[in-house]
């Protein structure tokens, strides 16, 4: 729901010191992406990205400083944002589950998936555990269907699952989410060209 | 008309288990980049005349002329011109852009870099969802490969004189980037708000300059059609659609998956011969192309699965992107539906208030007949916001509300009875608008499930 709005008037945006987009991100936005682009604008998605990929959410402060980085008012950067549900803009848990609920999916179940971790993690959908280890979510289709029902776990989709697959995986997920990685990824990705 | 060898999925094992991701090497090895060498000695207008005689029509939903697509960009170099690759696959049922993109990826790029050349492109963008990690990464390696290649960068596309730039975007969760403007917005830093057309992306697409803009799928097929020509493209499928075609078989089928045949297959073959099968119970319905197609009902299994039967004796929007979903007769149409009607009003955009709210209202009224609180208007309301939303009746922006108009139209009407059952005639109205409007009044995305 790309057009629900929130009162911001109230709110009143926590900062720090040092600043979330680094000279480094910035050094790194700068080479890679400044040069496919004709404006400066058209960094925003990849900016936000990196910003999320560094602290697992895209926090106010950061979205003015892009602002300033791109040449563009904060505003705008919040337009922006607060329209595509990738961007987290309130923090998440280290494992972002993500359950499929459309059609080919609920038809072959899916909603008995979400159950299941809304008991076993007890939390309510769009929720966090308390220890940040998990959140949880529903969304719409991941373009799986031939293997629904299907959940993304970060960046790792894993399908056909069941009730018993999905304790298994959340069984062997690594301590630290750093360590979770695809599988199906055996190439040295660097970064780009 | 016939289906000898595949074609798109010529790389792609049909075992599940023997399926190799193949990079430059191994593509090279199996022939690709052929055509490309060829389509230099070509000129544009060569071309774009043999995507044009081959009648190849767009993967990506609307089943437009590829070759006349490419034909709408001006001649006369003003300025730089664009291509945006559309892979943002999101429409419910869909998943075969993935599949190319898994298995074949330089199969992408070499229809990028001919279509390049046909309409002088220097830079194309290859716009994938952001939920398509891994393919987003596959992609991404196949294009610096190919930039080592000398196939694209400013050495010219293996030294040629044209230059050709390639980059992945990463889209960040909005199906409405799929919509070839929303997409062009989101590219530009941009809310991915579709755009009011005209000016057509093909004068003023990206940053303003002239943009193609085409499907994974339809990319894939245009080296193909360089190498073997537009008279043996048009062998397969019918003469108004022809070629070959992966169809998406999901849901209730024994083996659900991508297929690749020709297009004009009929419905019963695709869920017989095809997936193994229905699994489960007896044929019911099937979504015929992504969810915004409509429905096609238990006695249309003779539907030939190409862009115009599905449309004129199926009575569904089109073919779409022949993402089936296939239902058995134990599915409740009306939980499915709501489904449906859930994902639109979720997805849309806000723009426009037809589709905004129409998809918001339908899915309440959905809501409150599966509650056992539906009246006989319901069904009547459900009917009317459908007709009063989309491209069609002119009162949105862009075809997303369609889609709920088509998948209402076609639900409510083909299982008019199992709907009616839920909504008698003599339910208290009184009662009704009491329970009803406490019902509709909470606020406005409170309740998404
Ligand atoms: C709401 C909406 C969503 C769409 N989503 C997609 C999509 O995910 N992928 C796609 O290729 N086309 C999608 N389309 C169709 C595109 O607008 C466009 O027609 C297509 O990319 C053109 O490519 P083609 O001519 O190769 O089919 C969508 C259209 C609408 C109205
Ligand atoms: S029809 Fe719907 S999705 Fe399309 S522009 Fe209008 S509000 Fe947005």
């Amino acid at each position: 729901m790309a057009w629900i709005t929130e009162n911001r008037r109230t709110a009143t945006v926590e900062r720090r010191s040092e600043p979330y987009l680094t000279e480094e991100i910035k050094a790194g936005l700068t080479a890679k992406y400044f040069p496919r682009y004709p404006n400066k604008r058209a960094v925003l998605l990849p900016a936000l990205h990196e910003i999320q990929h560094a602290y697992n959410w895209i926090p106010v402060q950061a979205m003015e400083e892009i602002a300033a980085f791109l040449e563009m008012s904060p505003a705008e950067v919040l337009d922006t944002a607060t329209f595509y549900e990738e961007y987290w803009l309130r923090p998440k848990g280290q494992y972002l589950l993500q359950v499929c609920r459309s059609l080919s999916c609920e038809i072959c179940d899916s909603r008995k998936l979400t159950d299941h971790l809304i008991k076993k993690l007890k939390i309510e959908e769009g929720e966090s555990t308390a220890d940040g280890r998990f959140t949880l979510v529903e969304l719409e289709c991941l373009g799986a269907c031939g293997t629904a029902p299907v959940m993304l776990i970060n960046d790792v989709l894993h399908e056909n699952l069941t009730v018993e697959t999905v304790d298994e995986l959340i069984a062997k997920l690594p301590a630290s989410a750093n360590d979770y990685h695809d599988p199906a990824v055996t190439w040295d990705e660097g970064d780009g060209h | 008309m016939a289906f000898n060898e595949p074609v798109l999925t010529k790389r792609i094992d049909a075992d599940p288990g023997k399926r190799k991701l193949h990079f430059y090497d191994d593509y090279v090895a199996t022939g690709g980049y052929k055509s490309l060498r060829a389509a230099l000695d070509m000129t544009a207008a060569d071309i774009i005349k043999t995507v044009t005689d081959s009648g190849l029509r767009g993967r990506g939903g609307a089943g437009f002329s590829a070759g006349q697509k490419r034909s709408f960009i001006p001649r006369e170099k003003k300025g730089l011109h664009y291509l945006a690759v559309n892979a943002d696959e999101s429409e419910p049922g869909t998943f075969k852009d993935r599949y190319l993109m898994d298995y074949d990826p330089h199969s992408l790029l070499e229809g990028v870099a001919i279509t390049a050349l046909a309409t002088q492109v220097d830079v194309a963008y290859i716009f994938i969802r952001g939920e398509f990690h891994h393919e987003i990464k596959v992609t991404e390696q196949a294009v610096k490969e190919a930039y080592q290649k000398g196939i694209f960068g400013q050495g010219g596309i293996f030294g040629s004189k044209h230059k050709l730039e390639c980059y992945v975007h990463m889209g960040a969760g909005a199906y409405i980037c799929g919509e070839e403007t929303g997409l062009l917005e989101a590219l530009e830093g941009k809310r991915g708000w579709p755009r009011n057309k005209p000016p057509f992306p093909a004068i003023a697409g990206a940053f303003g300059r002239p943009t193609v803009i085409n499907n994974v799928e339809t990319l894939c097929c245009v080296p193909p059609i360089i190498e073997r020509g537009p008279a043996w493209f048009k062998t397969m499928g019918t003469p108004s659609s022809p070629g070959p075609k992966l169809f998406g078989m999901s849901g209730h089928v024994n083996k659900p998956g991508v297929y690749e045949d020709e297009l004009g297959i009929t419905l019963d073959y695709a869920i017989n011969k095809l997936s193994g099968g229905m699994k489960g119970g007896k044929h019911k319905g099937t979504i015929c192309g992504g969810i915004s197609m409509g429905v096609l009902g238990p006695e249309q299994l003779d539907i030939k699965l190409d862009f115009d039967d599905v449309r004129f004796r199926g009575g569904c929007l089109g073919l779409g992107t022949a993402g089936m979903i296939v239902m058995n007769e134990h599915t409740d149409m009306i939980r499915a539906l709501r489904n449906c009607v859930r994902f639109y009003a979720h997805e849309s955009c806000g723009q426009c208030t037809p589709c905004r709210e129409g998809s918001a209202w339908m899915k309440k009224i959905l809501d409150r007949i599966l509650a056992g609180e539906g009246r006989a208007r319901d069904l009547d309301m459900l009917l009317e916001l459908e007709k009063s939303q989309g491209i069609m009746p002119g009162t949105t922006i862009c075809g997303l509300a369609d889609g709920t108009a088509w998948a209402t139209r076609t639900f409510v009407n083909k299982y008019y009875e199992e709907f009616a059952a839920k909504c008698p005639e003599e339910r208290p109205t009184q009662m009704g608008i009491k329970r009803g409007i406490r019902n509709v009044t909470t606020p406005m995305g409170s309740n998404t499930r």
